[in-house]
């Protein structure tokens, strides 16, 4: 099947008025832009450079771990390294990836809304947004600091390294994410079309508002806590320092309750994307419409319940650990109610296995392992012998960052059309797709097998027993690398040459689809009413909410 | 600022309100949370030095603290009235409100400007600093740095807020708001009132107990 | 979730209310709360008392600020729900941390507080020898 078979419409394939040129392209007008589909696109470029920089930053430490000595950095740079690692991926794009680039490209387009409620803050979200990136770099390249990107006390307060710039670069980036959020939540409130009830709202949007609320709720604990490790680091108030009665458990707790909901802040919006692309690639509605969009607030709220688990080695008490043990459990009960749904919405569909459905695939791969070893690891016994190795690095890269990754280039490639008017090449995507699974996959799993035999994270050099693994680790990341390189070069060159795409190449029943592609300036022509819930397939051939007319159902 | 105060991307002006209304009390929430991680570390510090919190809190002026209170209880009351002024579309009253409260505000900085260079004169003073004789018991230097914290945080909000307050009070008088539109001055009342509500906590917990 | 038309409603009907004598109102009790609070400091009362007077004055005095100054008492819906959901999330980040230093083994509580090991004076210099 071809999903660029031309579209039954009148409107013209390629939408002459759209978002980029229209009022007008100057690079003043797009830096002055109000247009939420421009401040996304802006933090879509933003985002995708400092996956690039955490990406070099990666490679540089699975090239100095290719072998078990010193191999091209010394060790101090190697702790900067990792720092400056994290810190750039959680910070500068897990965070802000989805949900301010696609969020706000998509958010105000599927609730039939003209723009988000705030524009001017939307603009200022995105100007906080590269204040702190530019002061974060500025640390970063002025001596970097060498404390992982968790800051722990009390050595991030007696370093030598620049620590301060970075804190305070991680503090501004905060009030972007809560701009964000707050521009969501409110805009979910007050800019719904007529007819979008709650429960006819597209499950991203669902899964965005939950990730807002952890943004509002838990970003400001944050900040604090970052502002007193760097008062602590320059003036010694003795908040964390044990030697002036400070408790650096303290420290820990804070930094974890904005944290560990962090953690969600980067996979809800990945589990918005793929309630989308489920849809979609297998032409049927969602299985359990509400408990897929329940269990988001669920995941949102129980996720502020478990902060405690990556205290159980640090000196809490163990009373509080079991609390903590117990209740992060309970995140699995929610994930696994996604999961099933999703699954069960395969069943009878009629799939097209696109890219962005390969990276369904590997998303649930990669949520489902990673949350079964985060169970493992939730346990207290367990935890006590896999805290601080590798088997924790690769968890989390599993679940955080592997889930988010996926979800990234399956959102990326699945609204590519949307948002250039263009698409890319199915065949070239496919084996993106499969590098980027497998290189994921040969990267981390050793690092399970290495943590489980005990080797410690964060570590420059280790005995020779753990060679092997760690030369596969760095093999898969290399092959990691060049499919995400693979993928930019192709979608670099659609950009311009890609077959023009059609306002629905996908013949989805998502409301963004029913907009001209690349949307009009104003989204809506017309307001539309909403007279049933999104990927409402059953109904397919109905008059669409507004915009353009629909398109025959694609029978395959 | 547009000439009419519907943006448009919203229908119609109360759906704007409710919208600005939201996003303020969303704001408020985060600044609810921001000085909540400061009242955490005084809760644990409080239980773990209980001497040492008792003796400092002792040694500190705690009618500053009343008076202070005080003030600021009427001014959140003066700010409310410049609402009530704007809802009945008086905005030179509400201008000539917001005023008073923003002498109320300078007040009370001014007591805590006073407070504060007591502090210094005694070395009651944050971690490394603290060279205050009259209290030696641990966690007195704690409770000198969660006290900087937490009342220099919240000046920092009185500044905000009184900067908050002229502005809005300076377009109320010029008649920039009408009995239908005064969301502006609804705003500014909001952040004024939760800066008093911070207060009302900080008060007991650094004065009293 | 919230409905739209209530709150729209609700929130006109604040906008055509005038306020002025319930805020007088507010306000003389929030001062004589002060008073109150400030005497019952003073006066003598059992260990402990003294925190939870003060703690319950200053929630009234509080609820009184967010509910009539800040007008949820006429709002309902999202507004509330925002304030609401604020202090859940304040309960739990004092809460659970402070059950954490309440419950832990009393040496891993930093040294010159009560129960763990001691330490020199106002804790300006670490502890020069490590007492056992």
């Amino acid at each position: 099947m071809s999903p660029s078979s031309a579209p039954v419409s009148e409107v013209p394939a390629y939408n002459p008025r759209n978002y980029l040129n229209s009022p007008a392209t100057g690079l003043r007008s797009w830096l002055t832009t109000r247009d939420h589909k421009r401040i996304g696109v802006m933090f879509l470029v933003a985002t995708t450079f400092f996956f690039a920089v955490g990406g070099l930053f990666a490679m540089l430490i699975r090239i100095e771990l290719l072998t078990p000595g010193p191999t091209i950095v010394d060790a101090m740079t190697y702790n900067r390294l990792f720092t400056l690692h994290g810190v750039v991926m959680i910070f500068l794009f897990m965070i802000p990836a989805i949900p301010s680039g696609f969020g706000n490209f998509l958010l105000p387009i599927m609730l039939g809304a003209r723009d988000v409620a705030f524009p001017r803050l939307n603009l200022l979200s995105f100007y906080v947004y590269l204040l702190g990136a530019t002061i974060a770099l500025w640390g970063m390249i002025h001596g970097g600091a060498d404390t992982g990107w968790t800051f722990y006390t009390p050595y991030s307060t007696q370093t030598v390294t620049k620590v301060v710039p970075i804190l305070l670069g991680a503090f501004i980036l905060g009030f972007s994410s809560i701009l964000t959020g707050l521009n969501f939540i409110v805009t979910t409130h007050t800019l719904r079309a007529p007819g979008m009830t709650w429960t006819r709202m597209p499950l991203f949007i669902w899964s965005i508002y939950a990730t807002s609320v952890i943004q509002i709720l838990a970003t400001p604990v944050l900040g604090m806590t970052l502002l007193l490790v760097a008062i602590e680091n320059a003036f010694g108030w003795g908040i964390f320092d044990p030697a002036r009665g400070g408790d650096p458990v303290l420290f820990q707790h804070f930094f974890w309750f904005y944290s560990h909901p962090a953690v969600y802040i980067m996979v809800l919006p990945a589990m918005a994307v793929i309630s989308e692309v489920v849809c979609t690639f297998s032409h049927k509605n969602i299985f359990g419409y509400n408990a897929v969009a329940y269990s988001s607030l669920g995941i949102a709220f129980v996720g502020f319940f478990t902060w405690g688990h990556h205290l159980f080695t640090s000196g809490q008490s163990a009373f509080d650990a079991g609390i903590f043990g117990v209740l992060s459990m309970f995140v699995g009960i929610f994930t696994a109610i996604k999961v099933f749904n999703w699954t069960a919405t395969l069943y009878k569909g009629s799939i097209s296995f696109k890219t962005p459905f390969a990276y369904f695939v590997g998303f649930l791969f990669f949520l489902v392992f990673g949350g079964m070893t985060g169970i493992a690891l939730a346990t207290v016994s367990l935890d006590v012998h896999w805290q601080d190795t590798y088997f924790v690095v690769a968890h989390f890269h599993f679940i955080m960052v592997g889930a988010t990754i996926m979800a990234f280039l399956a959102a990326l490639h699945y609204w590519f059309p949307k948002i250039t008017g263009r698409t890319y090449p199915e065949g070239w995507g496919l084996v993106g797709a499969t590098l980027v699974i497998l290189g994921f996959n040969f990267t981390f799993i050793p690092q399970f097998l290495l943590g489980n035999e005990g080797m410690p994270r964060r570590y420059y050099a280790y005995p020779e027993r753990f060679w092997p693994l760690n030369v596969a680790s760095t093999a898969g990341a290399s092959v990691l690398a060049f499919g995400l390189v693979l993928i930019l070069v192709y979608l670099l060159v659609s950009l311009r040459s890609g077959p023009v795409a059609g306002p629905n190449p996908w013949h989805s029943r998502g409301f963004e689809w029913f907009v001209p592609s690349p949307p009009p300036p104003e989204n809506w022509e017309v307001t539309p009413v909403i007279t049933h819930p999104p990927h409402d397939y059953h109904h397919a051939g109905e008059a669409p909410p507004g915009g353009v007319e629909p398109e025959p159902r694609h029978a395959s | 600022m547009q000439a009419s105060p519907l943006a448009h991307h919203f229908e119609s002006l109360e759906k704007q309100a409710h919208a600005a209304r939201l996003g303020m009390w969303l704001f408020l929430a985060t600044e609810v949370l921001l000085f909540t991680a400061l009242f955490a570390a005084y809760g644990v510090y409080r239980f773990l030095y209980p001497e040492g919190f008792a003796q400092s809190s002792r040694s500190i002026e705690t009618w500053i603290g009343f008076v202070n209170t005080l003030v600021l209880v009427t001014s959140s009351f003066t700010v409310a009235m410049g609402l009530d002024a704007a809802v009945k579309g008086n905005g030179r009253r509400t201008a000539l409100l917001f005023a008073a409260s923003v002498g109320l505000a300078l007040v009370f900085l001014g007591f805590k400007a006073i407070e504060y260079a007591h502090h210094f004169q005694e070395g009651q003073l944050p971690g490394r600093y603290y060279t205050f004789e009259g209290v030696q018991a641990p966690g007195a230097s704690l409770y000198f740095s969660l006290y900087f914290l937490i009342t220099g945080l919240h000046a920092i909000h009185v500044i905000i807020g009184m900067s908050a307050l002229a502005i809005v009070g300076a377009l109320a008088w010029r008649g920039r708001f009408t009995g239908e539109y005064h969301i502006p001055v609804e705003l500014a009342g909001l952040y004024w009132h939760l800066v008093d509500l911070v207060w009302i906590f900080v008060f007991p917990l650094i004065y009293l107990i | 979730m919230a409905e739209q038309e209530p709150i729209a409603r609700a929130e006109q009907e604040l906008e055509h209310h005038a306020h002025a004598g319930r805020y007088a109102l507010v306000w003389i009790a929030l001062l004589v709360l002060t008073v109150t609070t400030y005497l019952a400091a003073r006066a003598p009362l059992p260990g402990g008392w003294h925190v939870a007077v003060a703690l319950v004055i200053a929630t009234a005095k509080g609820s009184l600020v967010v509910l009539f100054f800040m007008h949820l008492w006429d709002q309902r819906g999202a507004n509330r729900l925002v304030f609401a959901t604020s202090l859940v999330f304040v309960a739990l980040l004092v809460g659970l941390t402070l059950l954490d230093n309440a419950t832990r083994f009393p040496l891993a509580n930093p040294p010159g507080s009560a129960g763990a090991l001691p330490a020199g004076g106002a804790n300006r210099e670490p502890a020069p020898e490590a007492p056992r």
